[in-house]
């Protein structure tokens, strides 16, 4: 008997360790690449060459963050390339120093101090990821350099007060869930749909996890407590209160959830217009979406914050149809940005893009591309590399005179935040993902499909 | 009431797949004392094979149970001649063959990662997300089938074991494997036989898990917690313990998340082995080891 004991005990240790290390889909780490870019300098041959303007980025290339990671780094490295293809910056070559921070935390950190204090670089780029981002952006911010921000939509990293801090997305994660009421809203005023058909009742349910926690808490009017600061964020009343709609359902679930029949059980029998489901995971929101079809739980609407990708339609079939999904960016929007000085289009990247990697660009590539351009334009602009004055031009940004990029136009607010930019909304319409919503900003928009097809 | 019915029936249906998926473990451990890790590993593996069979083939993920079983068999006979039989008599020969199967899992986790990515794949034939109504209740259908089949295959399993002569030589290895041996057993043949039997559960199993929840490499070690949660709830290496283990195991964790909400469903089956640890530690059905 001591023995069979002893085998399980070993085995609930051993299993309990595994599932942390595993729990992720595994993935290759890409190999790390030459270290530091070659610039093309520009045909001019004066006498002595013009020191190049350099620009530090500490990224993620090899651990948890590496995928996204490589990603961010092409997509800076194709926008600096352009730049240097198109004359420079200021006349001078830009240079990308980027280091490998192995996802980790400290080694972010030292980097950037290294960066700053040893290497004295002109600039810096935001790395990937919240948590590398609100190390890092309290370095930049102790020396005055301007940090912009690829990824890292946490309340936390914005209400720190911080002065040199900008976002290059749509805005924080607490406020996506925003998104799909507006375009819901913006269609019953549109008369797409009927005033008496709008969602009056709503189940919330998400992931109990930093990204679904942090959109339901933005949905149900939620505290954010922000650390070190003391600072508590009151989201209230939320954004369904403030739609007007009624909260009858709320249930968050675990990591390595599995009873989604049961889930999808309560929230059929709570009987809601509109499922609003959040969670960093796509897994979770397939099945989901499987389970309320299997239980035949038929909601006027439903919005999930995963589902653009094709696995997504490729595990649910005519299942999709219907779903609103939010976006940061996709190919088909057409929004106009500037590089050196000259339009460049959405469908310009892509086109370059595909040039350099031979292979379609996706959010992670496309995000950093746009914060290259607006720290391109602001170093235009102020005709230097003072980091004060491009912090003050990037805060000075207005609706009528903003940074123009392939994100479309960007300006802040007091903490770093993007203003009047919602997230995109998707629909999911006869097997293929359009474009609903905002309204009339761009083409390859189409009407929204009302209400969602029964299954 | 009605809403506790429902559940009851989710409950049952689910408790139908979990008893095959443990079944196999149960038999290798009952037979020959290995605890195989690796089980859910190949359970993903069988699930991947009639996600492929679905995506290339259109065979339904139901029909590749047929394909899965046999091949699966033979895989595991031949894994168990392979890198388990010269393992015996070695002294510690069940944490040996503890380590083996880790391996083993790991292994298998790292082949499939290579072919097939970390992306999540889940089958959809059309049955997966209908269900079938009766007055206020529904079944979900993929669960009918799948609860009907597991049935089945444990049916089989049973006739085999109890009315066949290999059959009552598998029963009696489990036993005492050292008696069967003296009376003229072959354990040798017997347990590579019982290995082949719970590879090819597993293989079975993962054609119903394909369509039943998604999958990616890695999933397995979630799936073989809760596995071994709820062979030690029936007893290790008690059947009819890994059945009712099972069919007990699920009924709770749905009632759980029903009533105190999903966050605490999972951690049933965690509950429930400490319970036994500590209450009952031979398990519902098992047998206290001399």
């Amino acid at each position: 008997m001591k023995q069979l004991r002893y085998i399980v005990l070993v085995l609930v240790l051993l299993l309990s360790a595994c599932e942390g290390a595993t729990a992720t889909p595994t993935a290759t780490p890409p190999a790390p690449t030459s270290a530091v870019s070659s610039p093309t300098v520009p045909p001019a041959t004066p006498t002595t060459p013009p020191r190049p303007i350099r620009i530090g980025l500490s990224i993620p290339l090899t651990g948890d963050l590496a995928i996204a990671g490589t990603k961010h780094r092409d997509g800076y490295q194709l926008c600096v390339d352009l730049i240097n293809q198109k004359g420079g910056l200021l006349g001078r070559p830009v240079e990308l120093i980027v280091q490998d921070n192995r996802s980790d935390n400290e080694v972010t950190v030292s980097q950037h101090e290294r960066f700053i204090n040893v290497d004295k670089v002109d600039l810096l780029f935001g790395t990937f990821a919240s948590r590398l981002n609100f190390a890092a952006s309290a370095v930049a911010e102790k020396a005055g350099y301007v940090y912009p921000i690829p990824s890292g939509g946490a309340l936390r990293i914005w209400e720190r007060g911080f002065k040199y801090i900008f976002y290059f997305q749509q805005g924080a994660v607490e406020y996506i869930g925003n998104a799909p009421l507006r375009a819901l809203i913006a269609y019953r005023d549109k008369g797409i749909i009927p005033a008496e058909d709008f969602p009056k009742t709503a189940a919330v349910v998400h992931a109990d996890e930093f990204f679904g926690n942090a959109i339901a808490n933005g949905l149900l009017g939620g505290k954010v407590e922000i650390p070190g600061t003391g600072k508590v964020i009151d989201l209230a009343p939320g954004f369904l209160a403030q739609a007007g709609i009624r909260v009858v359902f709320t249930q968050k679930w675990p990591e390595g959830f599995t009873d989604w029949l049961t889930l999808a059980n309560a929230i059929k029998a709570s009987n809601p217009d509109l499922v609003m489901a959040a969670s960093g995971s796509p897994d979770d929101i397939i099945q989901l979406v499987r389970a309320l079809k299997t239980v035949g739980a038929n909601p006027k609407m439903i919005y999930t914050s995963q589902g653009t990708q094709v696995e997504f339609k490729e595990a649910l079939g005519d299942a999709v149809n219907g779903i609103i999904i939010h976006a940061s960016w996709h190919p088909l929007v057409r929004y106009v940005g500037l590089l050196a000085g000259e339009p460049f289009s959405n469908q310009d990247f892509i086109q370059a893009f595909k040039a350099k990697y031979g292979r379609e660009p996706d959010e992670d590539e496309a995000i950093p591309f746009a914060v290259c351009q607006g720290i391109e334009q602001a170093v235009r602009a102020v005709g230097s590399t003072d980091n004060k004055a491009i912090r003050d031009w990037l805060a000075s940004r207005t609706k009528d005179n903003p940074v123009k990029t392939i994100m479309g136009d960007f300006h802040w607010d007091e903490r770093g935040l993007p203003i009047g930019r919602d997230y995109l909304v998707t629909q999911w319409q006869n097997g293929e993902l359009k474009f609903v919503y905002p309204i009339g900003e761009f083409e390859g928009v189409v009407d929204l499909l009302w209400p969602r097809p029964r299954w | 009431m009605t809403t506790g019915l429902q559940t009851l029936i989710l409950g049952l249906a689910l408790g139908g797949v979990y008893a095959l998926m443990a079944i196999g473990l149960s038999l290798t451990y009952g037979v020959m004392r290995i605890l195989n890790l690796a089980h859910a590993a190949f359970m993903v593996l069988g699930a991947y094979l009639a996600y492929w069979a679905l995506q290339i083939f259109h065979i339904d993920p139901l029909l590749s149970v047929l394909i899965n079983g046999p091949l699966f068999f033979i895989l595991g006979v031949s894994l168990y001649r392979l890198l388990f039989v010269p393992l015996a008599g070695r002294p510690r020969y069940t944490e040996a063959t503890l380590l083996l199967s880790f391996g083993l899992a790991l292994g298998v986790e790292g082949l499939m990662g290579t072919w097939w990515t970390g992306i999540y794949r889940a089958a959809n034939p059309v049955y997966a997300t209908r269900s079938i109504s009766f007055g206020p209740f529904y079944i979900p259908e993929g669960q009918l089938y799948a609860t009907v089949i597991s049935v089945g295959m444990l049916l089989v399993l049973w006739a085999f074991l109890q009315n066949t002569r290999i059959g009552r030589a598998i029963r009696a290895t489990m036993q005492n494997r050292t008696a069967a041996q003296i009376v003229g057993v072959n354990v040798e043949g017997i347990s590579a036989l019982a290995f082949g039997l719970g590879m090819a559960s597993a293989g079975i199993s993962g054609s119903l898990l394909s369509f039943l929840f998604p999958f990616f490499p890695g999933k397995h070690w979630q799936w073989i917690s809760s596995l071994l949660s709820l062979v030690v709830l029936g007893g290790m290496g008690s059947l009819i313990g890994t059945v009712v283990g099972a069919l007990l195991l699920s009924v709770a964790s749905v009632w759980v998340s029903s009533i105190l909400g999903p966050t605490w469903s999972p951690v049933t089956f965690y509950a429930a082995l400490f319970m036994v640890m500590m209450i009952r530690p031979q398990g519902l059905f098992g047998k206290k080891e001399a």
